[in-house]
């Protein structure tokens, strides 16, 4: 069994490339993947490896976060001892020590006092950007058997790959770190992509917090970079499916591949071993009707299904009725596609009413969304 | 600590149903799912909880595990509660008397403890077989307005059926002036549901006044109603309109779980006003394929179809491969219907494989010829 270890989740990240999909929310609470919220994946690959011991970060729109979590029963986080810790900004006596958790290394010196708490011998760190389900207790492992300062969990990216931001990459010789680099391209001279989660010792992490103290360091990407030289950096390469969701079109991009690849299913969705928790609501099951045509989607419960669907991600107590035709779409929970109505590449939030007749389209590389609550 | 409560309900869950044969062989019949998504006992909770009656004692007997497990602290119909909340109770070793629950009476007898906990004005006495939607505070309200000693729930049976159930002959009224079990000729066709509302001063009397019977088969309906009309106590019949089923058969189940799919079901689940709550979890959502026909069905979470259902309620997990069929069917959770295979007409309980080619059932058998097919079965090909 793997030493025991805390985790930490940072939920707003690219808040501000999300625009849309966080003009209501933090990342953390995006809704993906028809049935869960981002936080579901790091908060389940934390769950499944045992760590109990869980602080969530967050300094924006965190209100649907909340609701979500609520107790943390849903992920068996409701505990006497650990559980979920919720950390967000506050304000104190001197307001110049008023840090709004701009960076995670503000965040991670703001809570130094729960950090000093920690008795677990490692500490995961997770953002809450990047959907994937991967063995953690395996990094886990392989951090403690490497000795290393810090093990990052990286992913291997091909030519053509671009994110929205620059992102953390990385090249490797055999696992060690040799450099590190900001970039939104694919480079090849730093191939791997860091997916956002990163394991040390409890120790290091206190002695990371000391430093960027002392040399007044904001950012934990600086961090990095600085002692890159001087430490020891392992990489822990994943090679399943990670949705690493930097933009609007990343996000309708990520949906699209678990519909139309079995393989992204199956390693993010249906892995035995390793469920995803999420709130769970009381629902009924998802009526098809008579004149319902379903292809290639994924479909959450409470739904009632009149008309066609394709290749779309259809998420808690949808009505689509009859005549209606829903392709390459995801549409949020609440949404209700009337008679004869005609979606295409639409992202569709909570709660959307799309009148009859209606025929809206976007495209693949420019899908369309309707803003929360929107009738059209 | 102080929690009285104005009524409380006591929920007989011990029952073995028989006639459900291999559904019910691991399991107690309240816990047997229904709807996908559903076990049967979730309608009594739901109605209890839907009808502010917040305290609720299940008193099992029969392969209560699952129900145990299912049951557990009660949160998923709002039932884990500070003051009251849900308690299973089972038959238990005394200091005087150790037996099992002999009959509906004397289950609740055993309990005139847990009864007198809560000191309530009313007990509600419910049964954990049948599907329907009761508001039960209506009830309760007109148990208060006549000031009855014992309220009876009836509904309307066709004629010819009347001869299965407790038959209550009523004054005009309301009152009830005769009660007849399984009569051979019913005079009229108001049929007991097994919900009673008690004054509890009175069931108490009775309960530990047919405890002294040696002769009694303590029995709500064979006993303690016929008592209570015998010593001119006042009864009073509650005609209950809507849908309600005694899921007892094979058939019956079967028909009920029919009842859900169709353009304009006779019970909907998705009524927002009075839901049925059950225990949800965390699956992934349902997935259908590329090649999938999915027809007048419900399908549940973490199902993944690649081949063709129809006219059918699927529970969670299920996968249906590539060229199977599922047509008029139920099938319960994890079940796993192979390539090419036949499911027709049938009840298929959890975890079987019905491996490829192989065929359930018959098409368009109809109701008198459900096939079942016991849980955790292998069903190779001819």
């Amino acid at each position: 069994m793997a030493k025991s270890a805390a985790g930490i989740i940072f939920s707003s990240l690219n808040n501000n490339t999300l625009s849309r999909l966080t003009s209501d929310r933090t990342v953390a609470a995006i809704p993906f993947a028809c049935r869960y919220r981002l936080i579901d994946f790091a908060l389940s690959n934390m769950v499944n490896a045992n760590i109990s011991n869980i602080y969530i970060v967050a300094n924006y729109k965190y209100r649907s976060l909340l609701e979500h979590l609520g107790s943390g029963k849903d992920w068996d986080l409701a505990r006497r001892e650990g559980g979920i810790t919720f950390i967000s900004p506050f304000q104190t006596a001197h307001l110049s020590d008023n840090k709004m958790f701009s960076t995670h290394m503000e965040a991670l010196k703001s809570m130094k006092e729960y950090i000093d708490e920690i008795r677990d011998e490692f500490v995961v760190l997770m953002d809450s950007d990047t959907a994937l389900t991967i063995d953690v207790s395996d990094v886990i492992r392989s951090h403690e058997s490497t000795g290393a300062d810090v093990t990052i969990v990286t992913s291997q990216v091909a030519d053509g790959y671009s994110a929205k931001t620059p992102r953390l990459m990385i090249s490797s010789v055999a696992g060690k770190v040799t450099q590190l680099a900001m970039s939104a391209t694919y480079d090849e001279r730093h191939p791997e992509l860091a997916l956002g989660i990163y394991v040390m010792r409890t120790a290091y992490l206190r002695s990371l917090i000391d430093e960027a103290e002392a040399y007044n360091l904001n950012s934990f990407t600086m961090f990095l970079l600085k002692n890159c030289k001087s430490s020891s950096y392992m990489t822990y390469k994943y090679t399943g499916f990670a949705a690493s969701v930097s933009s609007f079109l990343d996000y309708y991009k990520y949906s699209m591949e678990l519909v139309k690849n079995e393989s992204a299913r199956e390693s993010l969705l249906w892995k035995k071993e390793a469920p995803i928790f999420t709130r769970v609501h009381n629902s009924a099951p998802t009526k098809h009707s008579s004149s319902a045509k379903v292809e290639n989607s994924l479909i959450a419960d409470e739904c009632v299904i009149e008309g066609t669907v394709i290749n779309s991600v259809i998420f808690r107590d949808v009505t689509i009725e009859k005549g209606a035709v829903v392709k390459d779409c995801v549409l949020f929970h609440g949404t209700h596609v009337c008679k004869n109505a005609k979606l295409n590449c639409i992202v569709a939030d909570k709660d959307v009413v799309v009148s009859a007749g209606v025929t809206l389209s976007g495209n693949e590389n420019m899908p369309f969304y309707i803003q929360k609550g929107r009738k059209i | 600590m102080y929690c009285k409560k104005e009524c409380i309900a006591m929920l007989l869950a011990g029952g073995q149903g028989s006639r459900l044969y291999d559904l019910t062989r691991q399991i107690a019949k309240p816990a047997v799912s229904f709807g996908g998504k559903y076990k049967i006992i979730d309608f009594p909770l739901s109605n209890c909880i839907n009808s502010g009656i917040d305290t609720v004692g299940v008193l099992t007997q029969y392969q209560p595990f699952a129900l145990n497990e299912y049951v557990s602290n009660g949160q998923a119909w709002d039932l884990d509660r500070m003051r009251g909340g849900i308690y299973v109770l089972p038959p238990y070793q005394g200091n005087k008397h150790s037996d099992w629950y002999k009959g509906t009476a004397n289950a609740i007898y055993q309990n005139i403890n847990f009864i007198k906990k809560y000191d309530p004005e009313y007990v509600l006495i419910l049964s954990g077989d049948h599907i329907y939607r009761m508001d039960y505070k209506k009830m309760l309200d007109q148990h208060k307005a006549t000031g009855a000693a014992c309220t009876v729930a009836t509904i309307t049976v066709p004629m010819e059926e009347a001869s299965r159930f407790g038959i209550c002959n009523t004054n005009p009224d309301g009152s009830i002036y005769e009660f007849e079990e399984k009569p051979k000729a019913p005079k009229n066709n108001q049929a007991s549901m097994g919900i009673y509302i008690f004054t509890t001063k009175t069931l108490i009397e009775y309960l530990e006044n047919d405890e002294e019977d040696e002769n009694s088969s303590n029995d709500f309906g064979k006993n303690i109603i016929p008592n209570l009309l015998g010593n001119g106590e006042k009864l009073y019949s509650y005609r209950f309109e809507g849908y309600w089923k005694d899921v007892g058969t094979i058939s019956s189940l079967w028909e009920a779980n029919m009842d859900l799919i169709g353009d304009d079901p006779i019970l909907s689940l998705a009524d927002q006003d009075f839901r049925i709550y059950s225990k949800n979890t965390a699956r992934s959502p349902q997935y259908i394929g590329n090649s999938a026909v999915v027809d007048n069905s419900l399908i549940s979470e973490g199902c993944r179809i690649y081949g063709t259902v129809i006219n059918s309620v699927i529970s969670g997990g299920v996968v249906v491969e590539k060229g199977a069929i599922v047509k008029d069917s139920v099938v319960m959770e994890d079940v796993v219907v192979k390539k090419d295979a036949r499911v027709y007409t049938a009840i298929v309980d959890s975890d079987t494989v019905v491996e490829s080619g192989a065929t359930v059932g018959k098409e368009n058998a109809g109701k008198a010829d459900i096939a079942l097919i016991a849980s955790g079965s292998v069903i190779s090909k001819a």
